[in-house]
């Protein structure tokens, strides 16, 4: 029953440190596609990140839950390699996040300023018509 | 020194470069109604990235410029195009001015024609009438007149392209110069590294409407941009400008020279001035030169027929009609003055009507250029309404031509608000996502460190 436990323990300490080197993953690839000014890479890896932020969610919040005192101490044993692993990651991911908060903080700032700008803009748009290119004509990326 | 340092210096170059993004965009939307405006995109660049350790220095972004969104191919054929347009609206209105001298007034060449014969028909039925000679005369009188009017009416046309000749090649002359003033600006601001989009804009500006005056080449070069007109005359290069001049040539017209003198009128095609040189040395010449071809046959043939009989002095008959060596129709006149002098008479015997017969054929029969007078004058105002309306219609064409083009340069340097709105909110929806996601990353580092402890 207890080395049930553990391995249950072991499995899910397994995938939150895949889920994190995942999180990593999408948090870097966000802030490329902002760097990029990619719009639809952007809307994807936020899409990725959510999915995966509910599953460590939902994770730690079972690993973090008091087991009886025997398993715990067993379980130490196993995972003592993949609980350093962790918090490689973890440190790696807080970094990565701060990064991101950072940029998600000019960039939202920018991007409030331009949006007012375009509802305060008073007059006549001229639409274009014909083929677009596509290109921008703004960029919020830093 | 990474960390929290590199963190800032990198804020401070991500603040500066939504600041100069922020200026692109607020310029793009403020000129989105201006003429001319080219949208600008900012260029961003990535910093390098160094590794120290587990530490990154530097990194960040810069703002390395904005770049104009212009297509030079259809700028190109936007100017090729304005200028034929140009063309084809001056010829049109000029040769409306010509059609109205061939219209239908009733003392018009066909209706005065038709007035001499009538005159004729009527001598042939009551030759011994003074009246009805009295008659003859003067409508070949008003006849004569009407030539005058029509010949002094192209000739009045031709003077008016002649003053749009000297005109064109002033304004010509003054965007030349501004233009050239402009490129000098423009590598100014480029050799300094900064943008030069506005000041190109407004050179674009100047140079469409160079091609509205006359046919150009434009190339770009080191210098700035290089216009010729379409031989190769040379009128900006970089920022120097060459005028163009005008002389009185010995035909009375104004001449077009390039800047070392030489006569480039023949060669100038396209725009507002080669639409009128167009006119005024091929066009209203061909026209007066068969008005005067008419003129003069008929003159000679009518003369003939007089020369055949006799007046009712029993005299043989002298010109009815003067024609100048040059200019027949504006100088076509009768000749003599008494209604006695026409030659009705065969045969010099009083009372004898056989020559009206002879005097009536020409205007029934050919002339040398095989036509009646009537079907010859019919035929030149044809030739004169189908011109008019063929530049009319030419015109109508490039200008839908025109207008794709514009279109199309429109989608390519124009600013398309909804699209910029749309991405916007799109940007400011993942942003709010991805920041409730970076508070759960916060909170995830807690909980691995509850779970490690």
């Amino acid at each position: 029953m207890i080395e049930s436990v553990a391995q249950d323990r072991e499995s899910k300490l397994a995938e939150y440190l895949q889920l994190m080197r995942l999180m990593a993953f999408e948090l870097d690839r966000a802030m490329k596609a902002i760097a990029d000014n990619s719009l639809q890479a952007l809307e994807d890896s936020v899409a990725n990140q959510q999915v995966f932020s509910d599953r460590l969610g939902e994770l730690a919040e079972d690993l973090c839950r008091p087991a009886s005192e025997r398993s715990v101490s067993q379980a130490k044993e196993v995972n003592s390699r993949l609980m350093e692993q962790i918090g490689a990651a973890s440190d790696t991911l807080q970094n990565l996040n701060r990064r991101y908060s950072a940029l998600l903080k000019h960039s939202s700032h920018s991007v409030a300023l331009m949006v007012s700008l375009f509802s305060s803009f008073q007059g006549q748009m001229q639409e274009d018509s014909g083929t677009r290119f596509n290109q921008h004509t703004w960029s919020c990326q830093i | 020194m990474g960390g929290l340092s590199t963190s800032l210096l990198i804020g401070v170059e991500a603040l500066q470069t939504t600041q100069g993004a922020l200026t692109a965009t607020s310029n793009n939307i403020a000129n989105a109604n201006t003429a001319g405006y080219t949208r600008e995109v900012p260029q961003f660049s990535e910093n390098q990235q160094t590794h120290e350790g587990n530490e990154v220095i530097n990194g960040g972004v810069s703002l390395t410029g904005l770049q104009s969104v212009r297509d030079q191919l259809l700028n190109l054929q936007i100017q090729n195009q304005t200028s034929l347009q140009s063309s084809a609206d001056t010829q049109s209105s000029l040769l409306q001015q010509v059609q109205t001298y061939f219209t239908t007034t009733g003392e018009d060449i066909t209706s005065e024609l038709s007035a001499f014969s009538t005159s004729l028909a009527q001598l042939s039925a009551n030759a011994s009438s003074s009246a009805v000679k009295q008659g003859v005369l003067s409508s070949g009188q008003n006849l004569a007149q009407a030539f005058n009017t029509t010949a002094n009416g192209l000739t009045s046309a031709q003077s008016d392209a002649n003053t749009q000749v000297t005109q064109t090649v002033a304004q010509i002359n003054s965007l030349t110069s501004q233009i050239a003033q402009l490129n000098g600006q423009v590598a100014q601001l480029t050799a300094a590294g900064k943008d030069g989009g506005t000041t190109e804009d407004q050179r674009d500006e100047l140079v469409q409407q160079l091609s509205s005056l006359t046919g150009i080449s434009v190339m770009q070069t080191s210098d700035g941009e290089t216009i010729t007109t379409g031989n190769g005359t040379p009128l900006v290069m970089g920022s120097n400008s060459f005028s163009l001049q005008t002389t009185t040539g010995t035909d009375g017209m104004q001449h077009v020279l390039d800047w070392s003198g030489n006569d480039i009128t023949t060669s100038i095609q396209g725009g507002q001035l080669g639409g009128a040189i167009q006119i005024r040395d091929q066009v209203i010449p061909g026209y007066l030169s068969q008005l005067n071809t008419l003129a003069s046959q008929f003159s000679a043939s009518f003369n003939a027929a007089q020369a055949m009989g006799f007046d009712s002095n029993g005299n043989a008959g002298q010109s009815f009609f003067t024609v100048p060596a040059s200019g027949a129709a504006a100088g076509m006149s009768v000749s003599i003055t008494n209604p006695s002098q026409i030659a009705v008479s065969s045969d010099g015997s009083a009372g004898s009507n056989g020559n009206v017969a002879s005097l009536t054929a020409v205007l029934t029969n050919a002339l040398p250029s095989g036509q009646t007078p009537a079907q010859a004058y019919a035929n030149l105002i044809d030739q004169v309404g189908t011109a008019a309306s063929g530049a009319s219609t030419e015109s109508t064409a490039i200008g839908q031509n025109l207008l794709q083009l514009t279109n199309q340069q429109s989608s390519v340097s124009g600013v398309s608000i909804d699209e910029e709105t749309t991405n916007l909110i799109r940007f400011q929806t993942a942003y709010e996502a991805a920041a409730r996601i970076v508070s759960t990353i916060q909170q995830l580092n807690t909980d691995t460190m509850n779970m490690m402890s």
